[in-house]
């Protein structure tokens, strides 16, 4: 899997990061046991063994609806150019369903930006890849970018000097959504220029590839926009492709960025980094981001299964010092 | 020297925009509410005066608004 280690020894190193490693000079146990949040390791260890075997439960399951989701809405963003340029669907129709392809279209992408849907390897693993191409493509972010500037996220999640979503923070929602359209300014490092430059920073095969899919879709987004409009459909392209994608891009900042992280500063512990909140929109609308924390702590629990993974984990989390008391 | 050239275009973008996509948008969006544009201009000339410059101060801005 590509998210980084994961595994027991891993976590229990981490997590005893700040635990003395030779015997206290004062009165104190030869072999210091506590941990930063008063566990033993022992307890730890007990936790984390619960904590995964709960877990365990919920990662993988049925997965092909978020395969029908993002071809078969790719096949109908597509469609609806010919047909609002025909006539045949109304552009208030065709701008509420683009933005919602726009906006959904990161949901399966993401799942496949973990290789939920195919692990590398498996023969299946090709229909992973292309969810995740055609997925974002509506809002004009390429798959590789995409995957590539998430996986930084989880890795450094709330870093300011390496998280790429970092720039995302805001002190409130209200700010939080200006600051997803002043980010995509065109002289702003946020968003997609901040992505672009730690790319160029990485300097790695992978993020020269990206580079350079961004480069040509954004100007084949440019491209496609400027000939529909100089031919006479300009309506429809800022309806049907450049309006979505803002919209699309703005709520999937708020939702998947800001809501489940704020605060970021200094949260950058393992039960610390994601938040769980309630949604004024409820579940389904927030994009299941009320429990994103299952997702940070295991990312192969699909997008779906959060809530009912979250549920499960509750108690242990509770322990752990995860503030329950939202859902 | 390509890279460079690509990165000219991506600054210029904002500019671009205003001419490819904004001046155009304000001149259908005209018609598609019937409305003239004034001083007797066209709806494109007009999107184009708006569209233009606007791209323009965003490209030395960095800025929309």
């Amino acid at each position: 899997m590509a998210d980084g280690p994961i595994g027991e020894a891993h976590v229990l190193d981490r997590d005893f990061a700040g635990v003395e490693a030779f015997a206290p000079a004062t009165d104190r146990p030869a072999i210091p046991l506590a941990g930063p949040d008063g566990f033993d390791r022992h307890v730890r260890r007990d936790l984390r063994k619960q904590e995964q075997a709960i877990a365990r439960q919920f990662m993988g399951g049925t997965m092909w609806p978020y395969v029908v989701a993002a071809w078969g809405g790719f096949a109908l963003w597509v469609s609806l150019f010919p047909l609002t340029m025909l006539g045949i669907v109304p552009l208030w129709l065709a701008f509420v369903v683009s933005c919602v392809l726009a906006t959904g279209g990161y949901v399966t992408s993401h799942e496949a930006m973990h290789s939920n849907i195919a692990r590398p390897g498996s023969r299946y693993r090709w229909i992973n890849e292309w969810v995740g191409q055609v997925s974002t493509i509506p809002i004009v972010f390429p798959f590789s970018m995409a995957r590539l500037m998430h996986l930084e996220h989880h890795y450094h999640c709330n870093d300011p000097q390496k998280d790429p979503d970092y720039n995302d923070e805001a002190p409130n929602a209200l700010m939080a959504w200006y600051k997803t359209w002043y980010n995509r300014q065109p002289g702003v490092d946020g968003s997609i220029h901040a992505y672009k430059r730690i790319l160029q920073q990485m300097g790695t095969p992978e993020a020269a590839r990206s580079l350079k899919e961004t480069m040509w879709l954004q100007l084949f987004f440019m491209a496609a926009l400027f000939t529909m409009a100089w031919t006479g459909y300009a309506i429809e392209a800022a309806l049907v492709w450049w309006l979505p994608r803002h919209i699309g891009l703005s709520y999937i900042r708020f939702y998947l960025s800001w809501a489940p992280h704020h605060p970021r500063a200094g949260k950058t512990g393992r039960y610390e980094n994601t938040y769980v909140f309630k949604s004024r929109l409820g579940h389904v609308m927030s994009m299941c981001m009320q429990t994103h924390i299952v997702h940070h702590l295991y990312p192969n629990i699909p997008n779906h299964r959060t809530r009912a993974a979250y549920f499960a984990l509750k108690p242990v989390l509770e322990q752990r010092g995860v503030d329950i008391t939202k859902l | 020297m390509g890279q460079a050239a690509v990165k000219g275009l991506f600054r210029w973008m904002p500019f671009l925009f205003g001419i490819g996509f904004i001046a155009p948008l304000i001149a259908q969006s005209l018609a598609w509410w019937d409305i003239s544009a004034p001083f007797g201009m066209s709806r494109i000339a007009f999107g184009l005066l708006i569209g233009a410059p606007w791209g323009l101060y965003a490209v030395l801005r960095g800025r929309w608004i």
